[in-house]
């Protein structure tokens, strides 16, 4: 059935030599066309994505096309797109891989209406490469070729259309076949889509960016820069020592001046470089930009300069020539760039006033990048692009929404025999667990954990599915939440409501009734129905024997005394067997080595017009913990059964232990005060940052601890089969497996772990395994990309948190406003100035203690601050101002100071909260609300993986029902256009770029 | 280029098959009338030629001669013009004797050897193009001269190669993808039986995925097990027409 051809190519050899080369090319009668028109949809095996049928015509672009303009064929509105095989593999070959794996991406997302036609596989639309043919003519003849034919074959029933940028395949083949009409892009845009200003806007950007290439590559280049060195030179350069490969990392805070090269594992282990490479200034950068992987040569050793230490002023001009750097390390510059880290960046377009004055060439415009590290790009054309939200088809169970007898068979049912009640914040909707807690006939007890069954209404590749899996996670801002599954699901038919019957996956350990150790577990589908809906509040209140709270739990409130009495001691004792084996569990993992670390979180509290409030510090409580540790035991099990059940295809999560030097700095503050700090493992730290605890400052605790928790690296998902199995550790949680199973509403990465857990419950019935699983390669993909989503998620989740922050104190005059001073902590010392947290408002920043005038701080007897004439000199632990006058003031690491805040407003880049000491005595807060907390109770930032759902879910529920106009006015946004949709817009961008990464 | 795509998102492989599809087979027997039995392959571009002599006596030193069985001597080698570019040495070098003795084990577990006790069969096998999958053109002419010099033989010997591409066995090698560099299995089976005389692999391959691999292999042999068998067929009809039956 297949046809045997033979294809002959002629390469070049290494030495130069051309070699012939004779492949064999195998045509088959039916390729899968895609087509609902298709006459023989069986011979022709279409399986998978199908074109709809609600189109007009065919696209079909041509190879140029689909190099040049693959972003406007990204449009979603653009329907009904046929790639050929030869566009496709033009691409791959001409383009490189970070190209093709966008194409690629885009055919395989269910979303986007288009197909891959292996044309060249088609006995009927193959066509050789003729003797003398250019490779250019044959690609466009072949398509063309194979247009017609995929006309004929839908019975030319739909008109197909031809885009290409080649005029002389227009002219000969416009009017060659009817039916198939040739046409060029930008033609074929004005004609179909002439509403789609965007496309239009993006296409002639495209095409006067090229036309510029063009004439540059012939004008000569701008000897501003050395040339770069060509790529056999600097592989050479490299493997002899002569350069150095690295990744390209600039300075964050003095983005113009200071970058440095990391170096990359070989090419560091012989050359005897211990440090990074300092690029210093914008010449010796040489135009490789942040994530560049570069090529460097070192600079003789009487150039090499120091990190400077100064904080840098955001106007960014070069002064830092008077303070002294620190001491000299290796200094070079780059000769060239392996690889380009080029991507989609946010950038700001120049006011009017300021497109004027950059004058001649108007349509060149220089916009800066909301990134500080990217330098300012000259782009071409102004454009607004508007990209819509892809609409989601919902598959809703009918409502109301019932317990089906077939599930009831197959799942144990709980609802009689468990007292099951969930905690969460006030007014959570999203209910992803539930615990139970009661005594068996033998005596033991029988801890439940009863999760959410999402994915018994998440069918594995549905549209829900793959939408769940592009989004990866719930991104939680600070005023509203965007959900990962539709709000049908996640805030109904999923969430573990009180009073209803719900499906759970549950998981039950029986423990001894004193030891509180282990003796069985048990997984499985179950019915539950929650009987109580506490929140964590509530839950304190009745574990502290404080029984007035009652009154506010909704489901005491229909009951005599009598009965009440008894579900309330029910209760009381449940919540209280719960605590106590939370604590044993805890203790168990401390043993371990567990660690408490400290995360700055605030919570921003919006009253009725969305006016922010307040901004509180989150309280922890001592149920919170109680709850983690449930989650945490369960997430553990889990993760050991499923690692058991599929060695190399679970997933699992783990906290690889931090490096060592990263934790020079906490150990060199810690000595200050006195305390030491041992990091050698997470056991002696966790210990030594128990005792480093000053009793008359509990600051200082809760800011060593936050450093510790900077000095560490980021915990990951991955794949089993991936990695040895020593790495598999949690350094945080001090576990051998972990996993994350309790949060499948908001979490895809659950959703994962879920099938994974249902199929080694089958796998051990001995039953067929319904689910497919993912195999070991495809989960690391998965893995990487739930990583980049959680990484982008919590980015964007502290850049709002510092949004909101600098819009509590926008309106506030910093002069007047008894709230914009505060009491804030000295964190670390820098030659100009001091970093201060202020514990109040979680707000970490610099505070100068030289300004631009080159006045340095004093302070008077009345401890007020003021600008004087002077010097700075920089010690250890203390930094020492000293005026003419002689007056000097010294601040010591953790010293107490009163800061005025205020906002700093940019145009370009985000607004930044500015610090200015105004005493050096600590500030005496009028509401002493929460200077002294028990430290032991600070949440932990570990824990925060598993509770953060808490503090999310109550801000949810604050923000319900606002109308968006009133919006526009507090935040003084835009009309129309509100900073939330922006950043919608930049996912909706970042979906594809983010998937393109996978490949590279 | 970065890398060649072996086997694109649609299923296909980089020549237009899917991935348990064989190259194209084409096989004659009887190709020289002077040796005992002789046949010529195509496996897509490999293209192979053996030859049979024997059984006869031993040649050469008699302490040779088993007292038992028939000695089977296979001879492998390659044109100097069957790869793309030149070789210097058509036989003897390291891989020609690794292969040949290969093919010695495989046709010893094949030919009934104890029906010629102190008797010798050579297979001398030649490579005129090789294009991926030499081992498997070889053993496949090898058995049609085999059966073509009228040697009792167990069964067919049929092999075939596969490989593992992104959590796919591939069937039949070409060149290019032998050349990727990713795991190569070699299989010669007695398709009747299932028996697998030889089993090669020298590349690292997880043990997970060793039995799709496998599968993959076998089912590629029993493939071309029917096309050997069409083609003895075909033989066996147009010799009796010749003889006049």
């Amino acid at each position: 059935m297949l046809q045997k051809r033979e294809k002959v190519l002629l390469l070049r050899t290494f030495h130069g030599r051309t070699l012939r080369i004779v492949r064999e090319h195998y045509l088959r009668p039916s390729v899968p066309c895609h087509s609902p028109l298709c006459p023989q949809p069986a011979a022709c095996r279409n399986d998978g994505k199908l074109l709809t049928s609600d189109v007009t015509h065919y696209v079909i672009p041509d190879w140029k096309v689909v190099q040049d303009y693959l972003e406007i064929l990204e449009f979603p509105e653009l329907k009904g797109i046929i790639f050929m095989q030869t566009a496709c593999q033009a691409v791959q070959h001409q383009r490189g891989r970070r190209q093709y794996n966008k194409l690629r991406n885009l055919l395989k997302d269910a979303r986007h209406d288009s197909i891959l036609f292996a044309n060249e596989f088609q006995q009927h639309c193959y066509l050789p490469r003729e003797r003398g043919e250019s490779m250019e003519k044959w690609q466009t003849r072949s398509i063309y070729n194979a247009a017609v034919w995929y006309y004929h074959h839908c019975q030319d029933r739909m008109p197909v259309i031809m885009v290409t940028e080649d005029e002389e395949a227009i002219q000969q083949y416009g009017s060659e076949t009817e039916g198939v009409f040739v046409i060029s892009f930008k033609n074929y845009l004005d004609s179909f889509w002439p509403d789609l200003k965007a496309a239009h806007e993006l296409c002639d950007s495209i095409l006067q960016s090229r036309r510029e290439r063009e004439n540059e590559s012939q004008e000569s280049r701008g000897k501003e820069y050395p040339e770069h060195l060509p790529l056999e030179v600097l592989e050479a350069g490299i493997k002899s020592g002569r350069y150095i490969q690295g990744i390209l990392n600039v300075n964050k805070h003095r983005a113009q001046m200071e970058a440095f090269v990391r170096l990359q594992g070989a090419s560091s282990k012989d050359s005897d470089l211990v440090s990074d490479i300092l690029i210093h200034g914008m010449k010796a950068r040489n135009r490789s930009i942040h994530g560049d992987v570069v090529a460097a040569e070192l600079l003789p050793k009487d150039e090499w300069k120091g990190r400077t230490t100064a904080l840098g002023e955001s106007d960014n001009e070069d002064k830092a020539s008077g303070e002294s750097p620190s001491e000299p390390m290796p200094t070079g510059r780059v000769v060239g760039i392996l690889q380009k880290n080029w991507r989609d960046y946010v950038v700001t377009f120049p006011s009017k006033e300021e497109v004027q004055s950059q004058g001649k060439n108007a349509q060149k415009i220089l916009v800066t990048p909301w990134d500080y590290r990217i330098p300012k790009i000259r782009i071409s054309t102004q454009q607004a692009e508007a990209l819509q939200m892809c609409k989601m088809p919902v598959n809703t169970p009918e409502n109301p929404w019932k317990v089906s007898p077939e599930e009831e068979r197959e799942r144990k049912d709980l609802r009689k025999t468990h007292l099951v009640f969930s905690i969460d914040p006030k007014g959570c909707e999203d209910v992803d667990d539930t615990l139970s807690v009661r005594t068996l006939n033998n005596g033991n007890l029988e801890l439940g954990v009863h999760i959410a069954d999402v994915t018994h209404f998440v069918a594995p590749n549905s549209y829900i599915d793959t939408e769940a899996r592009t989004r990866a996670t719930t991104y939680y801002l600070a005023d509203r939440r965007y959900d990962m599954l539709p709000s049908i699901l996640s805030a109904d038919l999923c969430s573990l409501l009180g009073g209803v019957d719900r499906y759970a996956v549950s998981v039950m350990w029986e423990l001894d009734a004193t030891s509180y150790e282990v003796k069985k577990v048990w997984y499985g589908r179950t019915i539950i129905r929650s009987t109580y809906k506490l929140f964590y509040e509530a839950a304190q209140e009745l574990l502290d024997g404080n029984f007035s709270v009652i009154e506010d739990i909704p489901e005491f409130k229909d009951l005599d005394e009598k009965s009440r009495q008894a579900k309330l001691e029910e209760l009381v004792w449940a919540i209280g067997k719960l605590t106590d084996i939370a604590r044993h569990v805890r203790a168990k993992r401390d043993r371990c080595g567990a660690l408490e670390l400290e995360g700055v979180e605030v919570r921003v509290q919006l009253d009725e017009q969305k006016n922010i409030h307040d901004l509180i510090p989150k309280e922890p409580l001592e149920v919170h913990e109680t709850v983690a540790e449930c989650m945490i035991l369960a997430n553990h099990w889990v993760a050991k059964k499923i690692w058991e059940s599929f060695p190399h295809q679970a997933l699992l999560r783990q906290h690889p232990p931090p490096h060592q030097e990263f934790f020079s700095e906490l150990r060199e503050c810690a000595k200050a005060k006195g305390f030491s700090i041992d990091t050698r493992s997470n056991k002696t730290l966790a210990e030594s940052l128990d005792k480093a605890n000053d009793p008359s400052d509990p600051i200082v605790n809760r800011l060593l601890r936050s450093m510790a928790t900077q000095a560490m690296s980021n915990a990951l998902y991955f794949s089993t089969g991936s990695c040895a199995e020593e790495e598999f550790r949690h350094y945080g949680l001090a576990l051998d497996k972990y996993t994350h199973f309790t949060s499948p509403i908001r979490r895809y990465s659950d959703i994962v772990v879920h099938r994974l857990l249902l199929a080694a419950i089958s796998k051990d019935k001995k039953m067929e395994i319904k689910e497919n699983l993912f195999s070991n390669k495809e989960l690391e993909e998965l893995c990487r990309h739930i990583n980049n989503r959680n990484r982008a998620a919590q980015h964007s989740q502290k850049q709002s948190t510092e949004l909101f922050q600098c819009m509590y104190f926008k309106d506030r005059d910093p002069e007047t406003e008894e709230r914009c001073i505060s009491d804030g902590v000295i964190y670390s010392i820098r030659t100009n100035g001091v970093l201060v947290f202020i514990p109040r408002f979680g707000i970490k920043g610099a505070a100068y203690l030289k300004n631009k005038d080159g006045l340095v701080i004093s302070c008077g007897p009345d401890s007020r601050s003021e600008w004087q004439p002077g010097s700075l000199q920089r010690f250890q632990n203390k930094i020492t101002s000293t005026t003419t006058r002689g007056d000097s003031v010294t601040f010591h690491l953790f010293d107490h100071v009163t800061v005025r805040i205020s906002v700093q407003a940019s145009r370009c880049h985000s607004d930044t909260i500015r610090l200015e000491i105004i005493s050096n005595k600590p500030y005496m807060i009028p509401n002493t609300e929460l200077s002294h907390q028990n430290p032991l109770l600070l949440k932990s930032e570990l824990v925060k993986e598993v509770t953060k759902s808490v503090e999310e879910a109550q801000l949810a529920q604050e923000v319900k029902v606002e109308t968006i106009q009133e919006e526009y006015q507090e935040y003084c946004q835009t009309k129309g256009r509100s900073l939330y949709l922006l950043l919608e817009e930049i996912k909706d961008l970042a979906l594809l770029d983010v998937s393109n990464d996978y490949g590279v | 280029m970065a890398g060649l795509e072996l086997l694109s998102d649609q299923g296909y492989r980089v020549d237009g098959r899917r991935a348990g599809e064989l190259r194209k087979i084409q096989a004659r027997m009887g190709v020289f009338a002077q040796a005992d039995g002789s046949a010529y392959i195509e496996q897509g571009n490999t293209k192979a030629l053996a030859v049979v002599y024997g059984p006869h006596e031993i040649r050469g030193s008699r302490a040779r001669a088993l007292p038992d069985r028939a000695l089977v001597n296979c001879q492998y080698s390659s044109a100097t013009f069957s790869t793309g570019e030149r070789k210097r040495r058509p036989h003897g070098d390291r891989k020609s004797c690794e292969m040949g003795l290969q093919l010695r084990q495989t046709f010893e577990a094949a030919i009934l050897t104890q029906l010629h006790p102190r008797s010798q069969i050579d297979i001398y096998v030649q490579v005129l193009q090789a294009d991926g999958g030499t081992y498997a053109a070889c053993v496949n002419a090898a058995t049609l001269a085999v059966m073509d010099a009228g040697i009792p033989m167990r069964d067919f010997v049929c092999a075939c190669s596969a490989g593992f591409v992104d959590g796919t066995a591939l069937a039949d090698l070409s060149h290019v993808e032998e050349a990727a560099g990713g795991p190569q299995l070699a299989l010669a089976l007695l398709p009747a039986s299932g028996q697998i005389a030889l089993l090669e692999m020298d590349a690292r391959l997880h043990e997970d995925h060793l039995e799709p691999v496998l599968e993959a292999a076998a089912r590629a042999a029993r493939d071309v097990h029917t096309l050997l068998d069409r083609v003895v067929r075909q033989h066996v009809r147009e010799a009796s027409v010749l003889l006049g039956d």
